[in-house]
């Protein structure tokens, strides 16, 4: 009898400590580092990636591919940190009308020995064009000739893809020829989609050429290894053509999904940078560490009125806009020290101070009830019992239920209807369905423009979800378009501003806030590793400091 | 028995043909576009693009139709998003880890469940057994996301004895397995507690003690074979959705299973995806349930005779 109890304390003993160790963990204080004052002999960048990858520059559409992909292949352009064009394979550039002439840097290799010449971008931006490809990104080749029918094309294809104006007329020249002048297209060739790719391994391994056994890169690093959805293992290339200046050795990327997971993950040392996936409830405790890092983003975030039927005076929609506290809502809810938005073109796009000389006056910050009560009072057939369509997702339903507190201060009662993301991007249209009278939205440019974003609320937009339609607007963006000097432009830009948000504008949406991208990002690698507004990082700018 | 497992095995034919059929329906059924996956809108030449190469543009029965055709053939088709990998890529990259994981939780679940609930039902009504049932009551109640975000603040970062996401060696694997395996490890723990109990009520139980028979040989050969009854029948189908994957846990312990991709790839509509897991899920589980019939022969064979 004995022995038997004694087997069953111990197995209930054991039980319990299992559970005890698994439970309590350690006591041990927080605050031993592991970055820092070590030797930076080991040049190995740790690096948690917020979401699964695809290597293929024609396929990738998401910014974590996008982040890898311009790292392991040469762009002819990158872009510096006032978003301007700058040399990387292409050593010059000649603009002439709708001609661009890129004169490309001798000597470079692809991974595999071959040398890289512009018959390699020709291929790669033809096959991005190509309709079996069905790239996401093809419309950012619309602006070639030929592009948009080649791309379109269902007989007669080889044809047509003869067609597209890009040509590679000596392994060092590339030479293009655009629908129209278009001043930003240097710029655009900085996107993913115009990276080059290896035609060889293309041919011959199909769509499994980005397999770490397949794959030919001829950017500063090579892919080591790489596990989908799991891994991914770079090291730099020393036969890259500016390999001397690259310091970084090794990049070791680690998926980490899960926010709270990566935050840990940092914090346990195992990583050394994140990539933006920061929780936003665990945002004001990090902002208090050291590791803290915040990069603006070219993107805003707004509220768009169904003005066709629902919300049809425009004093309505002054009223509301005046309403909201956007700095509250920063504060409060968001806490990513976003910056409250005061027309549609966010900070840090080029020409934004001619574009936006004067903040909207229907935009303060901490808002105005008192005058916004005001314009509800002047408009006629205000709409008193609103609907507010969001989409499910963090801060989302906190942010609305905000706005529906500050709009009940100017005698508007709103609902909240939340949908899934992919359901609530079907249902929005355009056109916009009568149940809508407000809803979320976010736009984030894809290439250094103001016409990026103002395109977005002409009459045809597949993007305008308002109804918004002015036959004089969708003109100017038309001019916009054929006007290569930055100056003209950008007048024609302030404009476009001021019939959306200006003193008369028929400010179809509310802007919110610009975006932010907040990281976490080890001190050791924090001076070097730097988010740009289009979220690219250059990792052979990347140096750990001892 | 043999006719009776191929009578079975056929049957799985119209049930794979009706679960692809449902699938497809609800999958077209909810709104979405694969092919969106932004606020931006797709242009209508890359929507036509896109839909053509993966026969979207084709009416639904030929869908339905290229689907059979593909998972009787084993191609279950290219990935809708992730563009650089097929669904049997993906099933063959991810599955094996799901299996591993699951197969590890339900090794924590057996090794402390089922003997959890022997030592409660012998010493029912003491402290052994409420403590026992006490902590079986946690398990079962604490929802496993914050099983196992507890476990990684505790274990991996203020202890720092195991790494905190990760499915690379056995020190990744034990944290996400022991919280996969909390809640089935208190079901059957509960589960086994209960069956002994009634089991050591039966007559052949008094029998055996009055014969003289020695109380170990009493509880593990007629008591506890009896009980298992219950736990095995509760074990196959577990085990079944367990080893297809988790999405929580997977997703917190960053581990690349197909459960995470599951989810994932119903949220961005990824057609092929939805359609090659699920047909794999239903495929296990019943292929677990075949499984579990079989076991009860062996149990206990008055079952076997019902069905011959």
């Amino acid at each position: 009898m004995l022995s038997r109890n004694r087997w069953l304390s111990a197995l209930l003993l054991s039980f319990v400590a299992v559970l005890l160790v698994v439970g309590c963990g350690g006591g041990d204080d927080e605050g031993e580092d592991g970055g820092g004052g070590e030797a930076a002999a080991d040049q190995t960048l740790k690096w948690g990636l917020g979401a699964e990858y695809v290597l293929d520059p024609g396929l990738a559409t998401d910014t974590t591919s996008a982040k890898l992909v311009l790292n392991i292949f040469d762009p002819l352009v990158k872009l510096d940190d006032e978003l301007n064009a700058v040399p990387s394979m292409a050593d010059s550039w000649d603009v002439n009308g709708k001609k661009v002439v890129y004169h490309l840097k001798t000597g470079a290799k692809w991974s595999n020995g071959d040398p890289v010449t512009a018959k390699d971008y020709e291929y790669a931006w033809k096959r991005a064009l190509s309709p079996e490809l069905a790239s996401d990104y093809s419309y950012q080749l619309y602006g070639i000739q030929g592009g948009v029918e080649y791309n379109e094309c269902e007989k007669n294809c080889a044809a047509l893809r003869d067609k597209v104006a890009v040509k590679a007329t000596d392994d060092k020249t590339l030479e293009v020829t655009l629908t129209s002048t278009q001043p930003w297209f240097i710029q655009q060739s900085a996107h993913s989609v115009f990276l080059p790719v290896p035609q060889k391994a293309v041919e011959q391994f199909g769509e499994r050429w980005t397999r770490p056994e397949n794959i030919v890169t001829n950017g500063p690093f090579k892919v080591e290894a790489a596990q989908p959805s799991a891994s991914i293992t770079l090291v730099k290339d020393a036969n890259w053509r500016d390999a001397a200046n690259v310091k970084l050795e090794r990049v070791e990327g680690r998926i980490i999904v899960d926010g709270t997971t990566a935050v840990q993950s940092f914090e346990a040392g195992e990583v050394d940078v994140l990539d933006e996936q920061l929780p936003a409830a665990e945002t004001p405790r990090l902002k208090e560490t050291p590791e803290y890092e915040l990069y603006p983003g070219l993107g805003t975030t707004y509220y768009g009125f169904n003005v066709k039927e629902n919300i049809t005076d425009v004093n309505q929609r002054r009223a509301m806009s005046l309403a909201v506290d956007r700095q509250s809502i920063i504060d409060n809810i968001t806490q990513a020290n976003e910056k409250p938005a005061d027309a549609f073109t966010p900070d840090g796009m080029p020409g934004r101070e001619d574009v936006v000389a004067e903040s909207s006056p229907w935009t303060p910050a901490a808002g105005d009830v008192e005058q916004a009560k005001e314009y509800m009072a002047k408009a006629k057939n205000a709409k008193k019992k609103i609907t507010i369509y969001t989409n499910e997702g963090a801060p989302n339903k906190e942010v609305a239920e905000a706005l529906q507190s500050m709009w009940k201060q100017i005698g508007i009662d709103s609902s909240i209807k939340i949908l899934e993301w992919q359901q609530f991007l079907e249902f929005l249209g355009p056109p916009p369905p009568k149940a809508v009278d407000i809803y979320r939205l976010g736009w984030v440019g894809d290439f250094v423009d103001d016409i990026n974003f103002l395109e977005l609320w002409t009459c045809d937009s597949g993007n305008n979800n308002t109804g918004y339609c002015d036959k004089e607007y969708d003109a100017l963006v038309a001019k916009a378009k054929q006007t290569p000097d930055n100056a003209e432009r950008y007048s024609i830009y302030k404009e476009l501003e001021e019939k959306l948000t200006g003193q008369e504008g028929a400010l179809p949406f509310i802007p919110l806030w610009y975006i932010t991208y907040p990281n976490l990002e080890r001190e050791s690698v924090k001076d070097t590793f730097k988010i740009n507004l289009l979220d690219q990082v250059d990792l052979t700018q990347v140096e750990i400091k001892g | 028995m043999t006719a009776f497992i191929i009578r079975r095995l056929l049957w799985t034919i119209p049930v794979l043909l009706l679960v692809i059929l449902l699938t497809f329906v609800l999958m077209r059924q909810i709104e979405g576009n694969p092919f969106r996956r932004t606020s931006r809108a797709v242009s209508p030449a890359v929507q036509q693009n896109l839909e053509r190469k993966f026969n979207l543009d084709e009416p639904w029965y030929v869908q339905y139709a290229l689907y059979v055709k593909g998972v009787f053939t084993f191609d279950l088709g290219p990935s809708l998003v992730t563009r650089d990998r097929t669904v049997n890529d993906i099933i063959k990259e991810h599955f094996p880890k799901s299996l591993e994981l699951g197969l590890l939780a339900f090794v924590w679940a057996i090794a402390l469940g089922i003997p959890m609930g022997v030592v409660a039902a012998l010493r029912q009504n003491t402290a052994y057994d409420y403590t026992l049932m006490f902590i079986s009551n946690v398990g079962y109640a604490v929802p496993s996301f914050l099983v196992a975000t507890l476990l990684i603040y505790y274990v991996s970062l203020k202890a720092g004895l195991l790494p905190t996401n990760g499915w690379e060696g056995w020190k990744y694997k034990i944290l996400p397995s022991f919280a996969l395996g909390l809640l089935p490890m208190a079901y059957f723990a509960r589960l086994v507690r209960g069956s002994m109990l009634e089991t050591l009520q039966q007559d052949y139980v008094r029998t055996a003690k009055a014969k003289g028979l020695r109380r170990r040989r009493i509880v593990m050969v007629h008591v506890l074979r009896n009980s298992l009854i219950p736990a095995v029948t509760a074990m196959a189908p577990l085990l079944g959705f367990i080893i297809t994957g988790t999405f929580v846990i997977e997703i917190i312990f960053s581990i690349p299973g197909i459960g995470r991709y599951f989810v994932t790839a119903i949220s961005s509509r990824d057609y092929s995806v939805v359609m090659g897991i699920t047909v794999l899920t239903s495929v296990i589980i019943i292929l677990a349930n075949l499984v579990v019939d079989i076991l009860y022969g062996i149990l206990d064979p008055r079952t076997r005779d019902a069905r011959t």
